[in-house]
């Protein structure tokens, strides 16, 4: 089994107006690759916080973060954006596609963050990814022409267009109604299935039990990590026999 | 009592921001002073009502002549006075320079001659004695004098039997008959009033004076039935002249306007709207950027704006709840503004009437007075409505569903975003074109402030006198004056030399041998006649001879020439002998060149010779004139210098009126330098402030849209932006909209200083434009991109995850 990420001892400590708030407390964790987790919790536990931090938007502010062999936790604010342009893909619970820029543009945004691509391998691999998520016949829409399910497909495909090592994904069904929430998680189940690794945050149980592996966190700290079904990348040619 | 919820909260919100109230206070305050104090110092210098009784009555008359506003001649006064029933009072003065002589020293006071009935019609009766009346005036009458409070104070010391006193006007002693109240200067300037004499009126046409008229109506005439009935009488008066006097052909008319207009030529009323509308362009501009600061704000918090009319606010409600922010704003910098200008009026009145001589007109009194402290209203209401109504009343009228149901801050936004841009272009368009204009006209200034003249004015003083055509109608009696005024002067032991010069307008030159297409095509000079040597003024012999007695009447006309003209038509080879014609009078005179004297600059034709310092110069023993500017040089510690000239003066003719004024020749010279120095350094200052509002409302309006486009950069930085795509991203945009500005502003520059450089004739050399295009641009661009790029450095710090919860 390879790590993809390890976190040793990660905490968090904001500081707003002489008040300290620790949203993250010591955290451990290792994430393979391929595996499908779920992260859930109350409201404030540090959901948010924990993925921010596992998607370079943040630093911690003590502990130790390695991904891919490397370690992250003390890189320069560009060096942070070179991996998010290349590793990393999000998924946000309230879509934040730019209203001023079409589909196309959106989903290609990461794309002309990183340098030396041709416009031609670009814009075919921007087509590949809205096909993949059904959203290709709406191209040169602008966001506010779309449904709320359709955004979230857009901005699944702008979380895959640079074949990210990980996908994180915070309460991306959390604005949607069931049938699109549904769409969304079948989209997440095939992209498991070709072998992403992906963290979502949810609230909803039958979510996160789709999972490979959940996780729950309680006031900044994980306090349960539950193994449901062995990823695809791992289980071996026997036992998927036996299933 | 919501209102007063609304009021603090408004406060709350302002002292939050204290970085942006205190910006948004200073483009206000700034906007508000300059345009307030611009037409408080204008509408004083134009519109102030005179301090006197019933002066929305009293007229000054004009005489209107080919497109200009001119003075009554004496003859045509004489000759319409009793024909014409349209006033109930009608007169004339004329202003002139007075010298009062003590001892062996004295100065220079304004003074008016004037008829019965002028005080009068200035409804003011003297604290003492009594006013000038019909016996005062006759030929041979006792001189009598009125005195102004100022002059009564400072020369008699204020004391109370003045009415026995006598004082030396103009070498004649005077008794003074009466003491005008304090302040009262009236028609003007004037400290002294002396009677205009009967005689005046009793000279011919072509010999006429020229004179001030004033008059009231009679009650049921008309201003539009007087100006026609007195036109129409002047004009009947002037066109049994023409012919008899080859004088020009036009029409004359009549025009009735305030002293206050008069003064200006009639102009006035043009430079007060057009000098108004660029200050009110400024307010403009600075309440344009106030509102759209104070409505960015608003949009910040639409949402709150949306929750609320969904609970249930009225569109008034939620008005007057946006209103409060931009009327406190508004109020607040309305009352700094009003002191700042009544500070600044008040150190205007100071300056003005030290640095102006004889201080001005009388009614010219700057301060905060009514009309000022109205019109300040009146702007800070146009401010609350530009700056915090506007944008209040849009902000209210927002789709609420719109904004509830998408949570970002969607089409609304974009409208501001597009409204800040092109606010962004148009003041870099305008600030680019006032530095460009204003970046010209300071080089002019500049180049004409250090301008080498080519003279030497030191411990030169000048006099300029005119005889009185009635006294001495032929020339050769105003030459033997002249002549003998020279030689009782030249006897001073102080004295060094004098010179007396007529500056003659261009004249046609004519030079032998030549061939000229037509008239036109002949060259026109500068021509000066001279009784004297002109190395008096520091314009010294290079070749040839001086003028002497000998250049006179009857002898071969001879000229001097300078240096500057020598090398253009006589290039490789002497002048001297050379002869040339001169037009004068419509009469070809020909000239023999008998001396060559080094250059000088003519300053009253501006840019047209500029180039050129030819000059030619006539002996004014052969060619006489009645006007002359007698200069003469002192040694160094002289006092009381312009005494010289009045006792030279009187002793030669005590018993006549002429004008004349004695200063240093080189005063003219630095007050219209001092001016030049003061209108550039104004227009300059004014660029500036403008340059400051665009800057702080660039600044402003970067500052919002970077904050209104957080949540962006929010995403675009969880994509993998880094901080180097980020400001990039902001200044390029700003880069579109300064380069769309600037372009703008060059191209207009450009058609402008075409049309400058043909009317200028080509004096200041094409590369100057380009220097200053050139240097504008480059300055303007940074100073731009700054004011664009120090805003977006916030949005580029925040980490990214807090830029996403950035709402
Ligand atoms: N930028 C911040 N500044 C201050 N406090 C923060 C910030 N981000 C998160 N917090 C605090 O950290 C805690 C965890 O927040 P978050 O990770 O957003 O919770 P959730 O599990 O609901 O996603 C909360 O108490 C929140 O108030
Ligand atoms: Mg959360």
């Amino acid at each position: 089994m390879t790590a993809l990420i390890t976190l040793k001892n990660i905490s968090k400590t904001f500081l707003t107006e002489e008040i300290e708030t620790r949203a993250l407390n010591t955290i451990n964790l290792t994430i393979n690759k391929g595996e499908y987790l779920s992260l859930s919790g109350q409201s404030g536990c540090g959901k948010s916080t924990l993925l921010s931090l596992l998607g370079l938007l943040d630093a911690p502010s003590s502990g130790h973060y390695h991904l891919a062999g490397n370690d992250v936790s003390a890189l320069t604010r560009d060096q942070r954006a070179k991996i998010r342009s290349e590793q990393i893909g999000f998924v946000f619970q309230s879509f934040n596609l730019i209203s001023d820029l079409t589909v196309f543009e959106n989903v290609m945004l990461p794309l002309t963050y990183q340098s030396g691509k041709s416009k031609k391998i670009i814009e075919a691999k921007v087509d590949e990814v809205l096909a993949k998520v059904e959203m290709g016949h709406r191209k040169n829409h602008y966001p506010s022409q779309l449904s709320g399910g359709q955004q979230q497909r857009v901005a699944v495909a702008r979380a895959l267009v640079n074949d990210p090592a990980i996908i994180l994904a915070d309460e991306p069904t959390g604005n949607l109604d069931s049938k699109n929430a549904e769409a969304v998680l079948q989209l997440f189940d095939h992209l498991h299935q070709d072998g992403a690794t992906i963290c979502m945050v949810t609230h909803d149980p039958s979510s996160a039990k789709r999972a490979s592996r959940c996780l729950e966190m309680f006031d900044g700290q994980l306090i349960k990590d539950n193994h449901n079904k062995q990823d695809k990348a791992t289980i071996k040619p026997a036992e998927l026999a036996a299933s | 009592m919501s209102m007063l919820i609304d009021i603090k909260y408004a406060f709350r919100l302002l002292f939050k921001a204290p970085k942006f109230t205190a910006m948004t206070l200073g483009v206000l305050v700034g906007g508000l002073s300059i345009s307030l104090y611009t037409f408080s110092f204008l509408y004083t210098m134009v519109y102030k009502p005179l301090p006197i009784p019933e002066a929305q009555t009293a007229k000054a008359i004009t005489v209107k002549f080919d497109g200009n506003y001119n003075l009554i001649t004496g003859y045509e006064f004489s000759s319409v006075k009793e024909s014409v029933t349209s006033f109930s009072e009608f007169g004339v003065y004329d202003n002139r320079s007075i010298r009062l002589s003590v001892e062996a020293s004295g100065k220079d006071i304004s003074g008016s001659y004037v008829q019965s009935g002028f005080f009068e019609f200035s409804r003011t009766k003297p604290i003492l004695g009594r006013t000038i009346q019909t016996q005062d005036t006759q030929v041979g009458a006792a001189p009598v004098a009125l005195i102004s409070y100022d002059v009564w104070q400072s020369e008699l010391n204020g004391d109370e039997n003045v009415l026995s006193k006598s004082l030396m006007l103009n070498g004649v002693i005077t008794d003074v008959i009466g003491v005008m109240p304090a302040g009262y200067l009236f028609p003007n300037t004037s400290k002294v009033w002396l009677p205009l004499s009967d005689s005046v009126f009793n000279t011919a046409a072509q010999l006429s004076e020229s004179y001030h008229a004033y008059g009231r109506l009679n009650l049921d005439t008309t201003i539009e039935q007087a100006e026609l009935e007195l036109g129409q009488a002047i004009n009947q008066v002037y066109q049994q002249n023409v012919k008899l006097y080859n004088l020009p052909e036009f029409e004359k008319g009549a025009k009735l306007m305030s002293f206050q207009s008069a003064q200006t030529n009639g102009q006035g009323g043009i430079v007060f709207v057009f000098l108004n509308g660029i200050s009110w362009l400024i307010l403009l501009l600075a309440c344009i950027n106030v509102g759209n600061l104070l409505l960015a704000r608003t949009i910040e918090r639409q949402k709150e704006t949306a929750i609320r009319a969904a609970l249930g606010a009225t569109t008034a409600r939620l008005v007057s709840q946006l209103m409060w922010e931009g009327i406190i704003i508004s109020s607040v910098g309305g009352v700094l503004s009003l002191l700042l200008v009544g500070a600044a009026l008040d150190y205007t009145e100071i300056a003005f009437h030290s640095w102006v001589p004889g201080g001005g007109s009388f009614w010219w009194h700057w301060g905060m007075d009514l009309e000022t402290l109205l019109m300040g209203i009146a702007f800070i209401f146009v401010t609350i409505l530009l700056s915090a109504f506007l944008p209040a009343w849009r902000s209210a009228r927002q789709d609420i569903n719109a904004t509830l149901r998408d949570g970002t801050r969607g089409a609304q936004s974009k409208k501001a975003g597009r409204i800040s841009r092109i606010l962004v272009t148009s003041q870099v368009f305008l600030v680019a074109t006032l530095m460009l204009i204003g970046s010209v006209s300071a080089y002019i200034s500049h180049k004409f402030i250090n301008l080498e003249m080519g003279d030497n004015y030191t411990d030169v003083m000048s006099a300029r006198m005119t005889i009185p055509e009635s006294k001495y109608p032929e020339p050769e009696q105003q030459l033997a004056l002249f002549q003998l005024l020279k030689e009782r002067m030249e006897q001073h032991p102080n004295i060094v030399g004098v010179v007396a010069n007529d500056w003659r307008p261009q004249l046609t030159v004519t030079l032998e041998g030549r061939d000229y297409p037509s008239e036109e095509s002949k060259p026109k000079i500068d021509t000066i006649t001279v009784i004297g040597e002109t190395s008096t003024v520091g314009i010294n012999l290079v070749a040839g001879r001086q003028f002497t007695h000998l250049d006179k009447l009857g002898n071969r006309k001879t000229a001097m020439i300078s240096q500057s003209m020598a090398k253009r038509y006589w290039p490789g080879e002497s002048p001297l002998e050379k002869s040339f014609q001169v037009k004068i009078d419509n009469k070809n005179e020909k000239v023999f060149v008998v001396g060559v004297v080094t250059d000088r600059l003519n300053p009253s034709t501006m840019f047209s010779r500029l180039d050129s310092a030819d000059e030619v110069y006539l002996s004014g023993l052969q060619f006489i004139s009645s006007f002359q500017i007698v200069y003469y040089r002192i040694l160094p510690t002289t006092q009381n210098a312009e005494e010289i000239f009045y006792q030279a003066m009187f002793d030669t003719d005590r018993s006549i009126e002429m004008t004349y004024s004695v200063q240093l020749a080189s005063k003219n010279r630095h007050m219209m330098r001092d001016s030049m120095g003061l209108m550039s350094n104004v227009t300059f200052g004014t660029g500036f402030f403008a340059l400051l509002l665009a800057m702080v409302g660039i600044y402003g309006l970067t500052a919002n849209s970077v904050a209104q486009r957080t949540h962006e950069v929010g995403i675009r930085r969880a994509v993998g932006a880094s901080d180097k795509n980020i400001t990039q991203m902001f200044l390029k945009q700003g880069a579109r909209q300064l380069i769309i500005g600037l372009g703008l502003a060059v191209i207009l520059f450009a058609l402008i200083s075409f049309g400058f450089h043909k009317f200028t004739e080509e004096i200041f050399p094409v590369y100057l434009y380009f220097v200053i295009a050139t240097t504008v641009v480059i300055g303007l661009s940074v100073i731009v991109m700054l004011a664009i790029f120090a805003p977006t450095k916030r949005a580029v710090k925040m980490e990214p995850s807090m830029a996403l919860r950035y709402e």
